[in-house]
């Protein structure tokens, strides 16, 4: 499948490839993007079959992404890859769309779990 | 630095060690602990440091601030990015990593407190931290990872006339 990963920060955009591959998903096609516009683009442009995506990024936040694809009509499955794991921002989450939301920090199992939900 | 007003809700230190902690580990192993280091209040962080700093504003209002060792950060940033042992990472590296660790501590700093608050962007500095004048220390962390300094502060907006 085709995951395309939506984060600011390279670092952990390279963080959350290595932590696909120790959680057992490392045979994937990856594409990525620095913010949520950008992903919203590649949506678009790659057809992804998950998006794993941070919240808080410059130029679109994760949310507003989530809302204007499923504004869109997109029905991509979406995961959040995130540093607010609270009830509240999951809730927010769930209601927007999306499948799941990981918590930094994580492990392998985390992944292999939330993954496992939308393959 | 005047003391913060009994009804501003502050983090216990307690719990912003168990966050820094789980942080520490999934970022960089559990081969080696953080252990607390004595430092004298008011004393500035005493190492060439990186510092970052994420605020949290909304129902809950504080910044949440950490400051690091410079070959610390560095080393942060090489097992971050699995680089090999023998390259250097960049400044720019170094900014994207240390922001990313003060990200994921706010972020659970944040799920501690009140909310719905909203977790800004990491500013991420070359140096030691800048603290805004009408804010109060609510809770500092000081603590060594394989011989290197580490401090983690929070921060709260300081009540009364300015």
């Amino acid at each position: 499948m085709k995951i395309l990963i939506a984060d600011d920060s390279r670092v952990m955009r390279q963080i959350v490839i290595r932590t696909l591959r120790q959680a057992g998903h490392g045979g994937h096609d990856i594409v990525e993007a620095e913010n949520g516009r950008q992903a919203l683009e590649m949506v678009q442009s790659e057809a992804p079959d998950l998006v794993l995506s941070d919240w808080n990024m410059p130029e679109m936040n994760g949310i507003d992404c989530l809302s204007a694809l499923r504004a869109s009509g997109s029905q991509v499955a979406f995961g959040f890859v995130t540093s607010e794991g609270s009830e509240e921002m999951r809730e927010r989450a769930a209601s927007a769309g999306a499948a799941f939301l990981i918590a930094k920090p994580f492990t392998p199992e985390a992944f292999d779990d939330a993954l496992r939900s939308v393959i | 630095m005047s003391a913060v007003l009994p009804e501003v809700e502050v983090p216990e230190s307690g719990d912003v060690l168990a966050v820094t902690e789980d942080v520490w580990m999934a970022l960089l192993g559990d081969d080696a602990m953080l252990v607390p280091r004595a430092v004298p209040p008011g004393t500035p962080f005493d190492a060439t440091a990186w510092s970052a700093a994420t605020t949290i504003s909304g129902g809950w209002q504080g910044v949440v601030t950490v400051e690091l060792d410079e070959a610390l950060a560095r080393r942060l940033t090489t097992r971050m990015l699995a680089l090999p042992a023998d390259e250097e990472a960049s400044d720019s590296d170094v900014a994207d990593a240390v922001g990313e660790l003060v990200n994921m501590v706010g972020g659970n700093v944040k799920s501690l407190m009140p909310g719905p608050s909203v977790l800004s962007l990491p500013a991420v500095a070359a140096g030691r931290a800048a603290f805004a004048s009408d804010s109060a220390l609510a809770c500092r962390l000081d603590l060594v990872w394989q011989d290197a300094p580490v401090r983690v502060s929070v921060h709260v907006p300081q009540e009364g006339p300015r």
